[in-house]
């Protein structure tokens, strides 16, 4: 029988193949042992394939979400517009009121909630609603700095002395803080000016993030006369719960264009909302 | 002679073989999950598999599942002996636009192994052309400006002396 091949040239082809044979085992070997068969993502989706339903028909351990307390007004009434102050001017009357936690500075002419602001005088301002006229005193114990509760009677500069707050303020008025808008874009558009006036870390409980824990804030820094304090949990903003970094960054993301800042902390064993107009 | 030929084709068959059945996509597999433990997550939307490379393309790149850059490509390229990877288009997110440039058209990076403890480093983009070295042995990395564009927001971390500015930092 004559061979297709010489036997040396069979013999170089066999053993060709068998380091190729050899390598192929090499790598199948590290493969099986070592190496993943999937990405990431992929295994996740084989991890999470369940094989049936558990359908549960007690009712769930789990508590209930914990709902937010905010205080409910009615709207619609002249009730919910709070006087905090008054500036005349030789051509302009100028008021600042406070409705549904929001401070809104109001020309004549010019309607919240429906109600048209008429004219004022050193006590009270005057309202106009579908032809009815209300009166709103002026709010005289309000928690508020100087240059809101007293009544100035300025010919000049009346724009200016409404905006008499400093650049970069935050001020407290009682049940919650006003930050000025300069200054909260500049941390909106500046995170490293953050972190140099707070520090923050994650909170896990096992594998998951709870919150982020205020490691220290800075003295007389904005951020100190927020209200927060070292040790702190913050564990949600305006209702998104700091459960991720991405959570957290998905809030910073979207801080531009709030008009209201809800800060739920944990601070020791209790939960606190801490409440915020920019303004 | 005729005996170093033949092992020299025997070498060669062996490397060409482990380069031809490596694993490729296993061993980026691989990768991902050790960037997974550091919190570093690829999102890829392709993988492309050559005998002596691999593309991933359209690569978002998540840092404790923030999105914080996208990847048009990053090739991986081995000869064994040579090896490097490319990544094009680079483009960062606007939270750190302070500390990395916006844009980064390219950064290359290889080793080889006649220098078995460093890596050479080059990159261009918006800021210029980089060109740099990152030492295994002494722990750090040196970047070195060769021309500089549009540097102002890397300025306060770098240095710069009568060659230019550079970049330079341990790990």
């Amino acid at each position: 029988m004559k061979h297709l091949f010489k036997p040396e040239t069979r013999k170089r082809g066999l053993r060709f193949l068998g380091v190729i044979l050899f390598v192929k085992i090499i790598w199948v070997l590290i493969s099986l042992v070592w190496l993943p068969s999937v990405d990431l993502d992929e295994a996740k989706k084989q991890d999470s394939t369940a094989l049936y339903y558990r359908v549960k028909l007690t009712p769930s351990e789990a508590s209930a979400p914990r709902k937010e307390t905010r205080p409910t007004r009615s709207s619609g009434t002249i009730n919910d517009i709070r006087l905090l102050a008054i500036y005349h001017a030789s051509d302009i009357t100028v008021i600042t009121v406070e409705y549904k936690r929001k401070t809104k500075v109001l020309e004549t002419g010019e309607s919240i909630n429906g109600f048209t602001l008429e004219g004022a005088s050193n006590a009270f301002a005057r309202f106009s609603k579908a032809g009815k006229s209300y009166q709103v005193k002026l709010v005289k114990n309000a928690k508020q700095s100087s240059t809101n509760s007293t009544i100035r009677d300025a010919d000049k500069d009346v724009k200016k002395s409404i905006d008499s707050a400093p650049q970069g303020e935050v001020r407290d008025v009682g049940d919650y803080k006003i930050i000025d808008r300069s200054l909260f874009d500049h941390y909106a558009k500046n995170m490293d000016d953050i972190y140099k006036n707070i520090g923050i870390a994650e909170v896990k409980k096992g594998n998951n993030v709870v919150g982020f824990k205020v490691n220290f804030v800075r003295r007389n820094s904005p951020f100190a006369k927020l209200g927060i304090k070292r040790n702190d949990v913050i564990k949600s903003i305006n209702g998104q719960a700091l459960t991720s970094y991405a959570a957290a960054m998905d809030v910073y993301k979207n801080m531009k264009d709030v008009a209201n800042l809800s800060v739920v902390i944990l601070r020791g064993k209790e939960e606190m909302e801490l409440e915020y107009e920019i303004n | 002679m005729q005996m170093v030929k033949k092992y020299l084709l025997w070498l060669f068959v062996l490397w060409f073989a482990f380069l031809f059945f490596m694993p490729k996509p296993e061993l980026y597999y691989a990768l991902e999950r050790e960037l997974a433990k550091q919190d570093i997550k690829l999102n890829e939307s392709s993988i492309e598999e050559g005998v002596l490379y691999l593309t991933i393309r359209d690569v978002k790149v998540y840092v404790k599942g923030i999105e914080l850059a996208k990847i048009e490509s990053i090739h991986f390229f081995t000869l064994l002996g040579y090896s490097s990877v490319e990544l094009k288009q680079v483009e960062v997110d606007d939270l750190l636009k302070s500390k990395v440039p916006k844009n980064i058209e390219k950064v290359f990076a290889s080793h080889n192994i006649f220098s078995p403890f460093s890596l050479s480093l080059d990159a261009n983009g918006s800021f210029g052309v980089a060109k740099g070295r990152l030492s295994l042995v002494d722990n750090n990395v040196s970047v070195k400006l060769v021309e500089a564009n549009d540097i102002d927001t890397l300025k306060p971390f770098m240095k710069q002396d009568e060659e230019g500015w550079y970049y330079e930092a341990s790990f």
